[in-house]
C-alpha cells in the first residue's frame, strides 16, 4: 500500500476539520473506522489516499440506545459483534441482529462497524481486481455486463451492475431506518431508502448520498408496530464466510392467520438494498399460506432483468422469500 | 497377502534356573533375522492413535515455517508476474533501483510472455512494503498479444497459437472404436454426456518460496517450503555459485504442498540470484495472488463419454474423448474406465493448451478427473436401465476388496433404507435426500532412498534422525514412534530430528511414497540399534543377546527375569553411546490400496442449496503406522474433495485475459460450515504387514459421490463442477 498520514481526532468536530470536501472527493483523504474495507482497498492499491482520518478514537459513537417512544439509535462505530449479541435487539429487531451475525467471520465482525458496513465499496471482482479499469474506477465500461456476471445485479442495474454488499442495509431498510450525517454545515437525516443511490441516478463512482466531508454518525430506527416480527435470510455460496448471492430482510405484522402489513428488502440482487414494494402490496392482508408467499415472491422479482449468467438469482430469491415467510408463519 | 504374513519369530533353547534347578526350555525370541512389523496385536505405538509430536508447537504458532524466518540484514523480495497472458514487457529498471529501500532489481530477460503470471522480474528491498513499491516503480509496460485463456478460446478457429506444437496437443488413442460401436448398439441401456471439471488450486496455506541465508562466502542455508528437502541444494548451487555440498536445505516445518512443491522452482531460483547479487539473506515467498497465477494447479478436464450397460448390470461399452486443460502444460487424466471393468473400451486423450500456468502434480493427479466422469456415467446408465447403483458398481469392479468396502460404506450411509436406489428422487418431495458412491485406487509404494540414524546416549536419550520433510501428514511423529516402540519406550523417550539435508537422505514426498519408503528404514534403524544394544549388553549381563527384550521402559533378560530400567541399561553402553543406520527393507513396504466412499446430501429445490450431510470412507492401507494421523489424512482428502465438489474453481476472464478470482475471497474453499459429518473407517480387513501411503486415494472419489448424491436426491444432474446454486437450479429446470 502507498504510504499515508494517519490522523487520530478525539472529537467529531476535529474529524470534520480534517475532512476537506475537495480532498475527500478526489480520494486524497479517506475515513477509517474498523478498516475491514479500507485496509483491503489500500492493500490492493484501489485506494491510495495521502491522509487517513481514523474515527475510532472518537467517544460516544458506538452506543446502542433506546429512543423515547420506542425507537433505537445506534452509533456508527458500533461493531457488528456488539450488534449481533445485543440481547434486546435479538428479540425486538431480529432482522438486524441476524443480518449482523451473517457477515463474514467472527474476527471481522469484532472489528467491523455499522457505519463501515453501510459505506463499504463494491465487491464486484472487476472492481476489486487492480488490472481491470472498470466503470466504478473511472473506466468506460462495466465489464460484468458482457462478462462474468454470476454475482451481479438482476434489479436496478445499469450502467453499473454491482450489487451492494452490505447485509445491514437491507435489514435497516426493512426497518425503515434513517442515517444521521454530520458535516461542518450541520446535521441532516436521510432515510436508508434514499441514502443508497442507483448508478443510473447519480455519480456512478459512489454508492451513497454521503457528501464529501460528511460523516455518518448514527443510525436511527423508528418505533415498530407492537406485533412486528422480523427475520433475515441470506444465501451464501460458501456458508462459512461469504457475501450474499441473495438475501431477504422481512418485517411483518401478523395476527397469526393474516399478514396485516409487511416490509420486504432484498440484498445481493441490486446496486442498492432493494425494497420489494410489489411484494409488500401482495402480502398486505394476505392469508399466511404458501399461495400468498408464492404470489409475493413472483411480485418481488417482477421486472428483474438478469444478465447472461445470473438468471438463477430469480428462482433463488423467490425461494428465499418463500422460506423467510414460512419461517415467520412457522 | 498370506506370503507377507510369515512371522519372523524364531524359537531358541535356553537353560533357565527354575527353583534352583537348571531347566532347558524353548522360548520364542524376537525377529533376530531382520526387522518385521510383527503381529498387529503386539504393537504399543504403531497401529495406535499417536498425537503428532509437533502438534503443540504448530497450534501455538511457535513452529517456525519458512515464512516466519527473519535473519539479520535480510531482504524481502517480490516477483513481478506477467499481468497479461501473452506478449512482451518493457521494464523501467532505473526507477525501481531508485525506490527507497530497494537493494537489488533483477530482470529475468523474458523475451516473450507465454502465460499469465509468468515471472518477468524481481525486486529485493529492506521491507516487504518497499519491495512492493519497487515492483510498482518497475512500471512494467505490458504489450499484449493475442491470447487464449480458456479452452474454448484455444479451440476457436484462428485462435492465437499458444505453444509451438499448436493448441491441441498430441492425441493418444486406446481400444477398438468399432467394437465399442457394436457393443453400444447391443446394450440394454446407454447414456452419453459431457462432463467437465474446472482447474483446481492446491491452495496450500503457505505459499511457495524460500529464505536464502547467504551473505557471500562459501556456505549457504536455504529454508524451504518444500516436499523435497533433498531436491533444493543441487538446484541452488549454480545460481549461488556454490557446490551443492556447501548448501544446507532446511525444511523443519512447511505449510502444505499437495504436489506443487518439488525442487527449487523459479521463485527459489530468483531468491538465490537476488541473494547472490546482494550478498544478503533474501526472503521470497510468493504473494497469494502470485501463488494462484504461477505456482501450479490441478488440470481441468472436459470429457465426452458414452457407455452401454447390459440388463444384468454388466458394463459392456465405453467411449471416451478426453480433453486435458493443463494451461501451457499437458494436464493429467487417469485412463478410463478408471478402476472399473468394461468389456469394450475406446478412448482418446489430448491436451488443449491455454496461455495460463502449467498444471502440476496435485494429490492423485488425474484420478479425481477420471473418477468424476466414470462415476457420473455409471449412475446415468443405472437410471437408464433401472438398476441399483451399488450393485452395478460391485458387479463391475474386478478387485473383490471394493465390493466389501462398498457394502460397508453403504451400511454406514443408510443405503439399504434409502428409497432411491434405482431411480433418482423427484424435486417435489418434501425433503430431497440423495446418496452417491465412488471408489479409488492408488499405489502408495516406496523404494530405496532413506537413511535413518538412531542414536542412543548413555544418559538414556534416544534420537531418530533423517532429513525428510513433514508435509503435515505426521512423518515426524512416526520417525520417533517406530523407534520408541522398538525399545519399549513411550513417545517422550525418543526425539525425532528431520528437515535438513545434512541428515540422512530421504525421498521427495510425492505420490504418497513417503511412508512406504521411510517407515521401513526407520524400523530397520531401530531394529539394528536394538540388536547392537543387546549384543553389547548380553555379555555384561551374562546372558544371550537373543534373550534381551525391551518393554515398558525396561530391559528384560528373559533368562533370569531380571529387569533393568532403560536409562540404567544405557549407562552400560560405551562412552560414545550407540548408533545404527537403517535403510529400506522391501518386505516392510507394500503397494496398492483401495477405498470406497459414499456421500449423503440434502438439496433445497427452491434455492438450489446443497448440504453435505454425511460422508463415509472405508480405506485400506496395509499396516496403519499411526491410526490418528491416518484418519486425519482421510478427513483431509475428503474435505478437499467436498470443497472441489461445492466451491472450488479457477475462473478466467476471457476478454481481459485475467484470472478474476486469485484470492481466498473469490476462489472459495470449504470452511467449517460446509463440512457435515465425516466418518473415516480404516479397513482393518487388510492384514498386510506393510507400510503403504494413503494420502492420494482419499481425495479421489468424494466430489463424484457428492455430485451423484445431488442427482440422486432430486434428479439435478450437474455435469460441470462445482455444484453452485446456479448450476443446481439450472439442472432442476428453474433457470
Amino acid at each position: 500500500m502507498k504510504a499515508f498520514r494517519l490522523h487520530n481526532p478525539r472529537t467529531i468536530e476535529e474529524a470534520l476539520q480534517l475532512l476537506e470536501p475537495e480532498r475527500v472527493s478526489s480520494l486524497k483523504t479517506a475515513v477509517l473506522a474498523g478498516g475491514m474495507d479500507l485496509v483491503t482497498e489500500l492493500k490492493e492499491y484501489l485506494a491510495q489516499p495521502d491522509d487517513i482520518v481514523n474515527l475510532k478514537g472518537i467517544e460516544g459513537l458506538s452506543g446502542i440506545e433506546a429512543e423515547p417512544g420506542g425507537g433505537v439509535r445506534i452509533g456508527a462505530l458500533c461493531t457488528l459483534a456488539r450488534l449481533e449479541e445485543h440481547p434486546v435487539l435479538q428479540r425486538t429487531h431480529a432482522v438486524l441482529t441476524q443480518a449482523a451475525a451473517s457477515v463474514a467471520s467472527v474476527q471481522i465482525r469484532s472489528q467491523a462497524t455499522l457505519g463501515g458496513n453501510l459505506n463499504q465499496r463494491p465487491r464486484c471482482w472487476y472492481y476489486r481486481n487492480e488490472e481491470s479499469v472498470c466503470l466504478k474506477k473511472g473506466g468506460t465500461e462495466c465489464f460484468s455486463y458482457g462478462g462474468l456476471n454470476k454475482y451481479n445485479a438482476i434489479l436496478g442495474g445499469g450502467p453499473s451492475y454491482i450489487v451492494h454488499p452490505s447485509d445491514l442495509a437491507p435489514a435497516l431498510l426493512a426497518l425503515d431506518a434513517s442515517v444521521e450525517l454530520v458535516s461542518r454545515k450541520g446535521m441532516r437525516t436521510v432515510k436508508i431508502e434514499k441514502y443508497f443511490t442507483l448508478p443510473s441516478e447519480g455519480d456512478v463512482l459512489r454508492e451513497t448520498a454521503l457528501e464529501p466531508g460528511e460523516i455518518l454518525r448514527s443510525v436511527v430506527i423508528p418505533p415498530q408496530k407492537v406485533w412486528m416480527r422480523s427475520t433475515w435470510l441470506k444465501f451464501k455460496e460458501k456458508s462459512s464466510f461469504d457475501w450474499a448471492l441473495s438475501a431477504v430482510a422481512l418485517c411483518a405484522v401478523t395476527d397469526g392467520k393474516t399478514i396485516r402489513e409487511a416490509r420486504v428488502a432484498l440484498g445481493g440482487v441490486a446496486p442498492v438494498p432493494w425494497r420489494a414494494k410489489a411484494a409488500e402490496a401482495a402480502l398486505a392482508n394476505a392469508p399466511m399460506e404458501r399461495k400468498s408467499f408464492e404470489a409475493a415472491a413472483e411480485a418481488a422479482l417482477r421486472g428483474a432483468e438478469p444478465l447472461s449468467q445470473n438468471a438463477y438469482k430469480i428462482p433463488l430469491t423467490k425461494g428465499l422469500l418463500i422460506r423467510a415467510l414460512e419461517s415467520l408463519a412457522g | 497377502m498370506s506370503t507377507q504374513d510369515k512371522p519372523k519369530k524364531k524359537k531358541v533353547k535356553v537353560t533357565r534356573n527354575e527353583n534352583g534347578h537348571p531347566v532347558e526350555v524353548e522360548i520364542e525370541v524376537d525377529d533376530v533375522d531382520g526387522p518385521s512389523w510383527g503381529p498387529r496385536a503386539g504393537h504399543t505405538l504403531v497401529n495406535h492413535d499417536v498425537p503428532r509430536v509437533d502438534g503443540p508447537v504448530k497450534v501455538s504458532g511457535r513452529a517456525p515455517y519458512p515464512h516466519d524466518i527473519r535473519l539479520p540484514g535480510m531482504l524481502h523480495a517480490r516477483v513481478l508476474c506477467a499481468r497479461i497472458p501473452a506478449g512482451s514487457v518493457r521494464l523501467d529498471l532505473e526507477s525501481a533501483r531508485k525506490t527507497p529501500g530497494v537493494e537489488v532489481v533483477l530482470d529475468l530477460e523474458v523475451k516473450e510472455i507465454r502465460w499469465l503470471g509468468q515471472p518477468v522480474a524481481a525486486v529485493a528491498a529492506t521491507t516487504p512494503e518497499k519491495a512492493a513499491d519497487g515492483l510498482r516503480a518497475l512500471a512494467a509496460q505490458f504489450q499484449a498479444a493475442g491470447f487464449a485463456v480458456t479452452p474454448e478460446q484455444a479451440l476457436a478457429p484462428n485462435a492465437p497459437q499458444v505453444t509451438r506444437r499448436g493448441n491441441k496437443g498430441k492425441e493418444s488413442e486406446n481400444g477398438d472404436a468399432e467394437a465399442v460401436k457394436a457393443a453400444l448398439a447391443a446394450a440394454a441401456g446407454t447414456a452419453r454426456a459431457e462432463y467437465s471439471l474446472p482447474v483446481q488450486h492446491h491452495a496450500s496455506l503457505e505459499t511457495h518460496g524460500v529464505v536464502v541465508d547467504y551473505s557471500g562466502g562459501d556456505e549457504a542455508r536455504i529454508y524451504a517450503s518444500t516436499q523435497s528437502t533433498f531436491g533444493i541444494s543441487e538446484d541452488a548451487a549454480e545460481p549461488l555459485g556454490l557446490k551443492a555440498s556447501q548448501i544446507e536445505t532446511i525444511s523443519e516445518y512447511m505449510g502444505g504442498g499437495f504436489g506443487a512443491k518439488f525442487g527449487l522452482g523459479i521463485e527459489g531460483l530468483i531468491a538465490c540470484r537476488l541473494a547472490k547479487l546482494a550478498k544478503r539473506p533474501v526472503h521470497l515467498l510468493l504473494t497469494r495472488k502470485d501463488e494462484f497465477l504461477a505456482a501450479g494447479n490441478r488440470s481441468g478436464s472436459r470429457v465426452v463419454m458414452e457407455g452401454g450397460i447390459a440388463a444384468d448390470g454388466k458394463l459392456t461399452a465405453l467411449r471416451a474423448e478426453i480433453e486435458r486443460h493443463g494451461g501451457i502444460g499437458g494436464g493429467s487424466h487417469a485412463r478410463q474406465p478408471y478402476v472399473y471393468s468394461v468389456e469394450k473400451v475406446h478412448t482418446k486423450s489430448y491436451p488443449v493448451h491455454t496461455n495460463t500456468d502449467g498444471s502440476r502434480a496435485m494429490r492423485a493427479p488425474g484420478h479425481p478427473q477420471a473418477s468424476f466422469a466414470i462415476e457420473s456415467l455409471i449412475d446415468e446408465l443405472c437410471y437408464a436401465a433401472n438398476l441399483d447403483l451399488l450393485e452395478v458398481r460391485k458387479k463391475n469392479l474386478a478387485n473383490p476388496t471394493y465390493a466389501r468396502q462398498l457394502e460397508r460404506v453403504a451400511r454406514e450411509i443408510g443405503w439399504y433404507e434409502h428409497p432411491h436406489r434405482t431411480q433418482p428422487g423427484r424435486m417435489d418431495q418434501r425433503e430431497c435426500i440423495g446418496i452417491g458412491f465412488g471408489v479409488s485406487t492408488w499405489g502408495g509404494g516406496g523404494g530405496e532412498s532413506c537413511e535413518v540414524d538412531v542414536r542412543i546416549e548413555r544418559d538414556g536419550s534416544v534420537t531418530s534422525s533423517v532429513g525428510t520433510q513433514d508435509l503435515g501428514t505426521g512423518t515426524r511423529t512416526y520417525v520417533a514412534s517406530i523407534v520408541a516402540e522398538e525399545f519399549g519406550l513411550g513417545m517422550d523417550g525418543v526425539t525425532a530430528r528431520i528437515g535438513s539435508s545434512r541428515l540422512g537422505n530421504a525421498n521427495a514426498s510425492g505420490g504418497s511414497t513417503t511412508v512406504a519408503s521411510l517407515a521401513p528404514a526407520v524400523k530397520n534403524a531401530a531394529w539394528k540399534a536394538r540388536m547392537k544394544f543387546a549384543e553389547h549388553l548380553a555379555p555384561l549381563l551374562g546372558t544371550q543377546k537373543e534373550l534381551l527384550r525391551f518393554e515398558k521402559g525396561e530391559l528384560v533378560d528373559q533368562q533370569s527375569g531380571k529387569r533393568i530400567p532403560f536409562a540404567k541399561a544405557c549407562a552400560m553402553l560405551p562412552n560414545e553411546g550407540l548408533q545404527a543406520r537403517g535403510t529400506w527393507v522391501a518386505d516392510l513396504a507394500g503397494n496398492g490400496i483401495q477405498g470406497a466412499q459414499a456421500a449423503k446430501v440434502r438439496v433445497d429445490p427452491l434455492t438450489g442449496r446443497v448440504e453435505v450431510l454425511k460422508m463415509v470412507c472405508v480405506q485400506n492401507c496395509g499396516l496403519p503406522i499411526n491410526r490418528l494421523t491416518l484418519r486425519s489424512q482421510i478427513f483431509g482428502g475428503m474435505v478437499q474433495a467436498l470443497s472441489y465438489a461445492l466451491l472450488e474453481e479457477r475462473i478466467m476472464e476471457p476478454s481481459l485475459g485475467l484470472q478474476i478470482n486469485p484470492n481466498f475471497e473469490d476462489y472459495k474453499l470449504a470452511g467449517s460450515l460446509e463440512i457435515g459429518e465425516i466418518v473415516a473407517i480404516i479397513d482393518d480387513e487388510d492384514t498386510r504387514e506393510q507400510a503403504i501411503g494413503v494420502s492420494e486415494a482419499t481425495i479421489v472419489p468424494g466430489h463424484s459421490a457428492i455430485a451423484n448424491a445431488v442427482a440422486n436426491a432430486c434428479g439435478a444432474r450437474v455435469r460441470h463442477l462445482p455444484l453452485t446454486p446456479d448450476k443446481v437450479l439450472a439442472a432442476l429446470g428453474k433457470v
